[in-house]
């Protein structure tokens, strides 16, 4: 497996979509509704990428985008919101019935454990068996088999159900922050991030601040992916733009609202796809639009108040077995008084 | 003076009095959540409120966009995955209580939040499974609400499972012994289901309604207790309680597109008339 060992991933989004995203390949949204990595989302739309396979656990504004832009022609999911109700057609419903797009269905808990497999390196995992009565597990999509089985309880002998591990090609993340290596900090809601981020062969992370290493060594318990993980880092500020990021921005009512109205039409969406995404070229372009169009007051209104986690203190008395005179308490010798004693026991292997 | 209220305001009333003080209730957004509030803010001040995002503990004072909406709650008390959620806390039997809107039920319980039409050639994709299946399969007890659903003979897509064919079928494809939906409340009255037969049962009518509305909106021949309740109303308090909770569910969803539509045209027309002025 591609480990990814550089101390400085630092890239555009534009890059990180160029040289780690092929036509085909499959991937994963390690965001699920909170915290959306659309900076990175956008960036497929605009390098039109083709032919790509999604899994998502459920999608709010992204997979009506992606599938609109044909970008994802085979979509593994479990839930996606409808901004008209049942009543209206989602650009979902459409891409089904008239680009043909292939659609997997699954349950959050079965979706994300393929990816808890995948990660671990497990070829399958037990899920809750009750679910094979219905159609979820009796009715096959694209996947065909390669989702659910039945294996017995090699201990207890009844049957169980399992779904098979996956490994999509790359994840796309969006986090509070990272160090230049790719050490990923996220908090607020963790839903599917750390599986569907670990399941991936190679994650592709943007993050509204880009901190030194030592702020990520304070606070490991944050960090939900690991450098090596990660194949790119973008600093992408207001990256989740119009969803909600703790510490940063709350969700953007009025611009979803514009987008969910845009989206009741073909035409609607690709309208609002044309000045959003294409109209831009980056994510720093799409906010300077947004305040043009809307002032730069609205977006204000979206700044949070802080209400900070009480540090975890990470302290100890931090003491080195040698103090500053170079001299040892545990030992109770100075290092000249060590190496002494090393010659005298003999010990120390003279290398001519 | 009599009590004012919409039907919205009813059935979160109704179901929150299916939580009980100390339970543990996962819900998501929308009606079920203003009844777990609403249930803390009276009779169940200590039960627990979870989404299967992983927010657990949590106190919500507005209602939720979604179940990852962490900005409806100042803190919760654990942070933990959705695997944490299903597998930790509801496949060890943790939960008591779940809610689930409906959107196709038949009678037996079983749902559907899939498909409106043949799966094949569909009329409608819905919101689709989510964590709906397993929590119906798995909770306790599961408190129903239908809002816009519908009673039909056959699901068009069998998505969460109720008492799946009656008897005890339902535990024997795997769900835990007791568990299952104990009630289903819609904008006419309130139904449970049969100890034995598990099949559903008018089991109370809201005020006003008639047996004869309800008995057309089912397909089938619906059973009926011989003491029908007459739902509550709710309280002044409770409405009180729920309108500042959430004005959105009180006033229901055609109303609140309608309203937040409204609002956020002028704002564009504000919006449009100050950067004629600046320019």
């Amino acid at each position: 497996m591609e480990k990814f060992m550089a101390t400085d991933k630092l890239m555009t989004a534009s890059e990180a979509i160029q040289c780690f995203v092929s036509d085909g390949d499959s991937f994963v949204f390690a965001n699920c509704l909170y915290c959306m990595p659309l900076a990175l989302t956008h960036e497929l739309i605009r390098q039109k990428r083709r032919n790509l396979m999604c899994f998502q656990q459920g999608g709010i504004e992204e997979i009506d985008q992606l599938v609109e832009s044909e970008v994802i022609d085979r979509l593994v999911l479990a839930y996606n919101f409808r901004s008209g109700g049942i009543r209206l057609v989602s650009p979902l419903d459409r891409a089904i019935k008239e680009r043909g797009l292939l659609v997997e269905e699954m349950t959050n808990h079965t979706l994300l454990s393929m990816m808890k497999a995948g990660a671990m390196g497990y070829p399958f995992i037990p899920v809750m068996g009750g679910i094979r009565v219905t159609d979820v597990v009796k009715r096959q999509g694209f996947l065909k088999g390669d989702r659910f089985a039945e294996v017995e309880d090699p201990f207890s002998g009844k049957p169980v159900l399992v779904v098979k591990g996956y490994n999509p090609d790359f994840a796309l993340i969006h986090v509070q922050r990272a160090d230049r290596a790719g050490n990923g900090q996220l908090w607020g809601a963790m839903i599917n991030s750390k599986w569907a981020a670990l399941a991936s062969r190679r994650v592709i992370l943007s993050a509204e601040q880009i901190v030194d290493s030592d702020v990520i060594k304070s606070s490991p318990h944050l960090t939900i992916v690991p450098a090596h993980k990660v194949a790119a880092v973008v600093h992408a500020p207001w990256g989740a733009h119009p969803s909600e990021v703790a510490g940063h921005y709350d969700y953007d009512m009025l611009f979803r609202v514009l987008f969910f109205a845009s989206s009741s039409s073909a035409e609607g969406l690709r309208g609002w796809i044309d000045e959003w995404i294409h109209g831009v070229p980056d994510r720093e372009a799409y906010i300077e639009q947004y305040k043009k169009k809307f002032g730069a007051d609205t977006l204000s209104e979206l700044l949070p108040k802080r209400f900070e986690s009480t540090p975890a203190d990470y302290g100890f008395p931090f003491t080195r077995v040698w103090n500053e005179s170079d001299y040892s308490n545990q030992l109770g010798m100075s290092m000249d008084e060590f190496v002494a004693m090393l010659d005298e026991k003999g010990v120390l292997i003279d290398g001519g | 003076m009599a009590v004012k209220y919409t039907i919205d305001e009813m059935i979160v009333s109704r179901a929150s009095k299916e939580i009980k003080d100390n339970e543990m209730v996962v819900i998501g957004q929308g009606i079920p959540m203003a009844a777990g509030v609403l249930a803390r803010a009276t009779h169940a001040p200590n039960s627990v409120i979870l989404t299967e995002a992983g927010i657990y503990g949590m106190d919500p004072f507005k209602v939720p966009l979604h179940i990852a909406d962490v900005s409806c709650t100042k803190g919760f008390t654990y942070s933990c995955d959705m695997v944490d959620i299903f597998t930790t806390v509801v496949n060890r039997g943790y939960v008591d209580v779940t809610f689930l809107g409906v959107g196709q039920i038949d009678k037996f319980g079983n749902m559907n939040s899939s498909y409106i039409g043949d799966p094949d050639n569909f009329v409608i994709r819905m919101m689709g499974a989510g964590g709906a299946p397993e929590f119906v399969g798995y909770a306790n007890r599961a408190v129903l609400t239908m809002r816009g659903g519908e009673f039909v003979e056959k699901l068009d897509y069998f998505t969460s499972p109720g008492y799946v064919e009656g008897g005890d079928s339902r535990y024997e494809a795997g769900m835990p012994e007791g568990s299952g939906p104990k009630v289903l409340i819609t904008t006419k009255g309130v139904f449970r289901f049969d100890d034995d037969s598990k099949e559903m049962y008018l089991a109370g009518l809201h005020p006003n309604v008639t047996v004869e509305e309800i008995q057309k909106d089912v397909p089938w021949d619906l059973k009926i207790t011989d003491s029908l309740e007459t739902t509550a109303l709710p309280t002044i308090d409770e409405i009180d309680i729920i309108r500042r909770f959430s004005p959105e569910i009180s006033m229901g969803r055609k109303l609140q597109i309608e309203t937040i539509g409204a609002r956020v045209g002028r704002l564009f027309a504000k919006i449009a008339e100050e950067q004629a002025k600046g320019e």
